[in-house]
């Protein structure tokens, strides 16, 4: 048998019969006597989904409906008590009303400079990428040591944010503890961070324009900003989607920058939404309240995740 | 190039050095600070420039934060979680991307949900649940949560699509079953995704804060996020030179890494906007 008939023949093997009754479900690779292949490769993957994303999602609704002794011991039925109680927690308001200012005050201006600076990228000269990389760096950080970092950095006392107001003849302020500043200081941190994960995404999202689309840009001497609004933005819709979608969820679950810096405090100052469920729940120990809290966050997101990808699904076809 | 073209570059360098500055500027000021001597700082504040050199401040912090346990429980954890996203995301993404099969657009529809629950909003639940099985308190507890990425099922499965299905028949007539041809023709071919996924995986659980805050009670289990942030709610308070440097000592190893396989990461990053 030449080589050529060979290679033919195993052609016609791994071809389906027509008609035939294990070829209909026969995968493409051609694996038709192992049907459970991919159920087994996929078992674990999804087993862990189930139980580490589905399950909790599940039991913090299940949960927002009883009082939950950390310690064990059986729950008991509560009704809507835990959501009533989260509802007239002035703790709570306090929260929602922090995590409704830090996102508007992270989210806006970290799309509007991660853009611009994504472009001001492109337009850069040689040793661009020395600044690509310092500006992707702080999206890498530790928030925990950053947010060291800041506080020490806004401390009252040796401050370095002093040291800049006492060279321009202000009085120190004490950032992070009046409540008229801690928030303010907190986003400052949370748009440090915030910035660069845009500009990183933005910066992808403009390597997929081709170049082909610059040149004819070019030709018709279509440039600055025109070219901004009428070509290169309408191209990055599916990137500003995302980018506000995530920017959405990063932030309303603001949880560390805040849990180190300031605690919630003063007096609730600067307390958000992730910081107070964490508190209810772990420190006046109130698990079903705090699973509430969990449940009102999570069907939130998902509605905003929801119509994220419907609005992407809509503009892609 | 024009004139007006070169003042543009020059602008725009001029702005983008600008830029790098802020971004650097609190890692400049957490190593400035981390060299600083201890003494009379909250009085004085510091300069720009560092004049003195006081590197005592990385030993004081090394001990005094627990940093050597913290390491090496940041790196067991980290790693261990990184091993186990790979060995079920990647046969998970293989199965989604290389195979016909019945409940196939179901299996998938059930991990893209997932990358719009979000995560740490689950965290207390999933405390909830681990608690229930007795495992708070426990590495294992620290590891279990994430021993899958619904990111990185799909992260991977979108190379894995691009593998052609004349190789995938060419594997099958050299007699590779579905396993060895996974391992020894899918897998290099989906090394970039692979790569920049687990850089990801390296940089959100080193650097993770909730879970262990909510899992790890005893000292000795404690990561390196969590010890530090543990070592700044002691009497330490103060003592910025060493929290500064406990601070870099617990940042550099994901910096470190990101600088050596930066190419990678950012490449990788471009296909996940699908994703979201």
């Amino acid at each position: 048998m030449s080589l050529l008939t060979r290679s033919a023949a195993k052609v016609a093997a791994a071809t389906p019969a027509p008609g035939g009754g294990p070829a209909k479900q026969a995968p493409t690779s051609g694996y038709s006597r192992q049907p459970l292949t991919p159920y087994l490769l996929l078992l674990p993957a999804l087993a862990a989904l189930l139980l580490f994303v589905y399950g909790p999602a599940l039991l913090s609704l299940i949960g927002s409906f009883f009082v939950i002794p950390l310690s064990g011991g059986s729950w008991k039925y509560a009704g809507f008590n835990n959501y009533l109680k989260v509802f007239a927690d002035p703790l709570i308001h306090q929260a929602a009303w922090n995590t409704l200012v830090y996102s508007l005050a992270t989210i806006i201006p970290s799309i509007v400079l991660g853009l611009l600076l994504a472009l001001l990228m492109e337009k850069m000269g040689r040793g661009s990428w020395l600044a690509k990389t310092a500006l992707i760096l702080p999206m890498t950080a530790n928030m925990v040591a950053m947010a060291v970092v800041f506080k020490w950095i806004f401390a009252f006392q040796g401050g370095f944010a002093n040291q800049l107001l006492g060279i321009a003849g202000l009085a120190p302020v004490n950032w992070l503890d009046e409540a008229d500043t801690s928030l303010f200081t907190v986003i400052l941190l949370g748009l440090w961070r915030a910035t660069s994960l845009c500009m990183l995404l933005f910066m992808a999202g403009l390597t997929t324009i081709p170049s082909s689309i610059h040149e004819a840009t070019a030709v018709e001497g279509i440039r600055g900003f025109t070219k901004l609004r009428t070509v290169i933005l309408p191209m990055l819709r599916p990137t500003v989607v995302f980018v506000t979608v995530l920017s959405i969820t990063g932030a309303v679950q603001v949880f560390e920058i805040v849990n180190v810096m300031t605690k919630g405090g003063p007096v609730g100052s600067s307390e958000t939404a992730m910081t107070a469920a964490h508190k209810v729940g772990f420190e006046y120990f109130r698990i079903g309240e705090a699973s509430a809290i969990s449940f009102i966050l999570i069907a939130l997101l998902l509605a905003v995740g929801v119509i994220g990808r419907q609005r992407r699904t809509k503009e892609t076809s | 190039m024009t004139t007006s073209n070169k003042v543009h570059t020059a602008l725009a360098t001029a702005l983008g050095i600008m830029a790098a500055a802020l971004a650097l500027f609190p890692f400049y000021w957490m190593l400035r600070t981390a060299v600083a001597p201890a003494e009379g700082l909250t009085t004085t504040g510091l300069s720009l420039i560092p004049g003195e050199f006081d590197l005592s401040n990385f030993i004081r912090a090394w001990d005094k934060a627990n940093l050597g346990q913290a390491m090496l429980n940041g790196i067991a954890v980290t790693l261990g979680i990184l091993v186990l996203q790979l060995l079920t995301c990647i046969p998970a993404a293989y199965a989604l991307s290389k195979f016909r099969f019945r409940g196939a657009g179901f299996i998938l529809g059930l991990v893209l949900a997932c990358l719009l629950i979000p995560n740490q909003a689950t965290m207390i639940p999933t405390f909830v649940g681990l608690n229930l099985l007795g495992l708070g308190d426990t590495r294992l507890g620290l590891v279990l949560p994430f021993v899958t990425s619904a990111i990185g099922i799909f992260m991977l499965r979108q190379q894995m699509m691009a593998v052609p299905d004349a190789i995938m028949e060419a594997a099958k007539t050299d007699g590779l079953g579905p396993l060895r041809t996974l391992v020894s023709v899918v897998v290099p071919i989906a090394a970039p995704s692979i790569a920049a996924f687990s850089m990801l995986s390296i940089f959100t659980h080193w650097n993770d804060y909730l879970w262990p805050l909510l899992v790890a009670r005893s000292p000795d289990i404690m990561t390196p996020p969590l010890s530090l942030a543990t070592f700044q709610n002691a009497d330490t308070g103060f003592d910025y030179p060493a929290l500064s440097a406990a601070a870099a000592i617990v940042t550099a190893p994901v910096i470190i890494l990101f600088l050596l396989a930066q190419r990678h990461f950012v490449r990788g990053m471009a296909g996940t906007e699908v994703a979201g």
